[in-house]
């Protein structure tokens, strides 16, 4: 901070002279740049190349356990859009699964830690704990929640059937096996599991709000619901941006939830995109069709997240 | 090039890529490249190999240490390094080690795994191997070697058997009435117990729709009824059979009858019988050494003939030999000693809850004296059936369990779900030919 204002001093008194500021900008470049050379090798080598590489790979039929790997041009892609191919029908439900999901969890990812940021942004009693309760089951592996919910969730043996049973209700739920329920129970979990997250950035995102607005707000006559419409939500609007878009994606890339629950089942029903392109990539060394897979997946994500930019700008500047 | 040095250097060079490239084509073409040699009781100069193995869990990673160890006590001039790891890790690995030449010199596989590793060239046949260490398909269970074969050569040697069987609670069957020593063994006594149990207010047969349960009790009656999963070339999936969809309609009519619950989720069936819910499981032998079970008064007997012949689903392992890139072949010759001294002292792989391949050890009197709960197991052996040999087949398998996980919860009729897996078998099988070959 002291550094950065420093920064400013010098480029408005140096604003006479070119010579000096350029060569003070060039070494400030130069750390910059070498600060951030780390970052960007292991970008290029784990990000960039692979997915040059991969869309290469694409054009091809590249079973990696075998040498002849002939070039198709684009056939993964076609076959991706015609109907009678080996992989069209499988993909389109995999995406359904995932489109499904992401519509179901996310507004509940949104809604829900914004409501306890709010409880917990008020000085209650205790409030550090509930944050810790709230944020607790995010620590836990994907494996971790999974078997465990597995275990309470179980149709016949599950602890949550018993329980409906013993409250008179109906207490043969196939929640991790039959859709919607398996829906549902995917749902709620991943909900419970991650809420945590989003609830603490956007309890930071709360603090960072100018008390001072509530209060000019309430001289000006506002309730608490105009308050929260009027101050809150445009306060929150950049740090809602980035939850928006951390949450619609990795939404969107959910694979260990159903894999470990449900596999995949009803049939397939439950397969997401990425458990299907793992699959076919990893376990049948479908390669070429996989990451062909991908790059469709890609671009709807990417298309999403333009259109979430633009719909969350702020228009008021 | 006027430099009369420069010129013998480029001389040389261009006759040293030579004599490597002929170096390679005669490896490759040559017998001792592509099989391992065949020697019972290697006589090498020392050599270190390395051994993968899946064995993570269990009884395994105590007693393959002991054996490993045993081995180089006995074994002077070899020295066996063993490394387990996931079986998926392996599957991951292996692949792109043995290309780099720095796969392992011997690892044990599965029955399905064999033909896939052997199409893409990454393992040594054993014919001469097998000759050396003087087996015989007879030394085996009917069919084994056969599951190690692939395109008229023999890539896997046997190394353990695992039936399915069918388990029993006995304080089940005594709730309700019935005597836990006559157990049922056909279509009607089966179904006489199942009422029994109804009667007595007990689901008698959890029915699942996943692998491990439902996937291979399907596949046994769909053997019982006298079908087959796959064509004789398997070009064509033909579990959709008359046989298939009588195998699966029984499996639906569990439900249907009120003998299952609906919606039995993976491994429901075997906690329902360890909690005492209910009293049969079609399951592996390798819930034998399940710690849960033990707890209850459990039995396990020969899975009852519900079809029209006897038949049941059992996996195998193989001992493979990676045809590591610039092999050393003593080390495979060394590895070839190893298997057949591991399999001669297989006996107290009992003990993980597998069936020891080699016939020798497990008709010794010994194996039932220190493990009689294997003894309905043994007994299946004669009419088990293993997994289809084919390069890639695990895709097409994984098409019948997406079929009887439809039909059993309900989402199709039996027919149409193993109609439509099949479809899809077929086009992967199609799809695998035109990959592998063979």
């Amino acid at each position: 901070m002291a550094d950065s204002s420093t920064a400013l001093v010098n480029r408005t008194r140096s604003r006479g002279g070119t010579r000096p500021r350029a060569a003070a900008a060039g070494r400030r470049s130069v750390t910059a740049y070498l600060f951030l050379a780390p970052f960007l090798i292991i970008f290029a080598v784990f990000v960039l190349f692979p997915a040059v590489y991969g869309a290469w790979i694409s054009l091809h039929v590249w079973n990696p356990l075998i040498d002849n790997r002939p070039f198709v041009g684009l056939q993964n892609f076609i076959d991706l859009f015609t109907p009678d191919s080996l992989t069209f029908e499988d993909f389109w439900e995999s995406m359904r699964a995932t489109g499904i999901f992401v519509v179901g969890s996310v507004p509940l990812l949104l809604a829900i830690p914004l409501l306890v940021a709010t409880l917990l942004n008020r000085k209650i009693k205790g409030g550090t704990v509930f944050r810790a309760v709230f944020f607790a089951p995010y620590v836990l592996g994907v494996a971790v929640i999974s078997v465990l919910w597995r275990y309470l969730l179980d149709p016949q043996l599950g602890a949550v059937n018993a329980v409906l049973g013993l409250l008179g209700l109906p207490s043969d739920t196939p929640w991790t096996v039959d859709v919607p329920w398996a829906w549902i129970s995917l749902i709620g979990i991943t909900v419970w599991w991650t809420l945590g997250l989003n609830t603490v950035i956007l309890l930071a995102g709360l603090k960072g709000i100018n008390p001072d607005l509530y209060e000019a707000a309430s001289l000006d006559g506002a309730g608490g619901w105009q308050k929260f419409t009027h101050v809150t939500l445009p306060g929150l609007r950049p740090v809602m941006t980035f939850v928006v878009t951390i949450t619609l994606l990795s939404s969107a890339n959910m694979f260990g939830q159903s894999y470990l629950i449900t596999q995949g089942a009803p049939g397939t029903q439950t397969r997401t995109a990425i458990m299907y392109i793992a699959d076919q990539g990893l376990g049948q060394n479908q390669m070429g069709a996989a990451t062909a897979m991908s790059y469709v997946l890609f671009a709807i994500l990417a298309a999403v997240s333009v259109l979430n930019f633009r719909l969350q700008r702020d228009n008021t500047k | 090039m006027k430099n009369p040095t420069l010129r013998a250097l480029a001389a040389v060079a261009i006759l040293g890529l030579g004599a490597s490239l002929a170096a390679c084509s005669s490896g490759s073409s040559g017998d001792a490249a592509d099989s391992v040699r065949g020697e019972s009781d290697y006589s090498g100069p020392e050599v270190d190999i390395t051994f993968w193995n899946g064995w993570t869990g269990g009884a395994a990673p105590k007693l393959v240490p002991k054996l490993v160890a045993e081995f180089n006590d006995s074994h002077p001039n070899i020295t066996v390094k063993s490394n387990a790891m996931e079986w998926a890790d392996i599957s991951q690995k292996m692949p792109l080690a043995i290309k780099a030449g720095k796969g392992p010199d011997v690892a044990v596989g599965h029955g399905d795994d064999v033909a896939t590793y052997a199409a893409q060239g990454l393992l040594l046949k054993t014919d001469d191997v097998v000759d050396a260490l003087g087996y015989a398909a007879t030394d085996f269970p009917d069919g084994l070697m056969e599951a190690g074969q692939f395109d008229g050569s023999q890539y896997g040697v046997p190394w353990s058997v695992t039936p399915l069987g069918l388990y029993i609670n006995k304080d089940v069957l005594r709730t309700a009435g019935l005597d836990p020593e006559t157990a049922p063994t056909d279509q009607k006594s089966y179904l006489a117990a199942l009422d029994a149990l109804k009667a007595a207010g007990i689901q008698g047969e959890w029915a699942d729709g996943y692998v491990f349960t439902g996937t291979f009790e399907f596949q046994s009656l769909l053997w019982q009824f006298g079908g087959d999963l796959f064509n004789d070339d398997v070009t064509e999936a033909t579990f959709n059979s008359e046989a298939g969809v009588e195998a699966l309609t029984w499996m639906t009519d569990l439900i249907e009858n009120g003998y299952s619950p609906a919606n039995v989720a993976q491994d429901g069936n075997i906690n329902a019988l360890i909690g005492g819910q209910t009293a049969f499981n079609w399951n592996g032998v390798w819930q034998t050494t399940n710690e849960a079970l033990q707890s209850t008064d459990w039995t396990a007997i020969p899975v009852p003939q519900i079809g029209t012949e006897k038949a049941v689903w059992s996996s195998s392992t193989h001992w493979m030999f990676p045809a590591n890139k610039n092999g050393d072949p003593d080390k495979s010759a060394a590895a070839a000693t190893f298997v057949k001294w591991m399999n001669d002292n297989s006996a107290d792989w009992a003990s993980t809850g597998e069936l020891p391949a080699q016939n020798s050890v497990r008709e010794d009197p010994a194996l039932l004296a220190n493990y009689p709960a294997l003894a309905p197991f043994l007994e299946q052996l004669e009419y088990a059936h293993y997994e289809t040999v084919s390069p890639g087949i695990t895709s097409a398998m994984a098409a019948v369990t997406t079929g009887v996980n439809e039909a059993m919860l309900g989402k199709k009729s039996p027919k149409d779900a193993l109609d439509d897996a099949a479809k899809k078998a077929t086009a992967l099988l199609k799809q695998n030919k035109a990959q592998y070959g063979g």
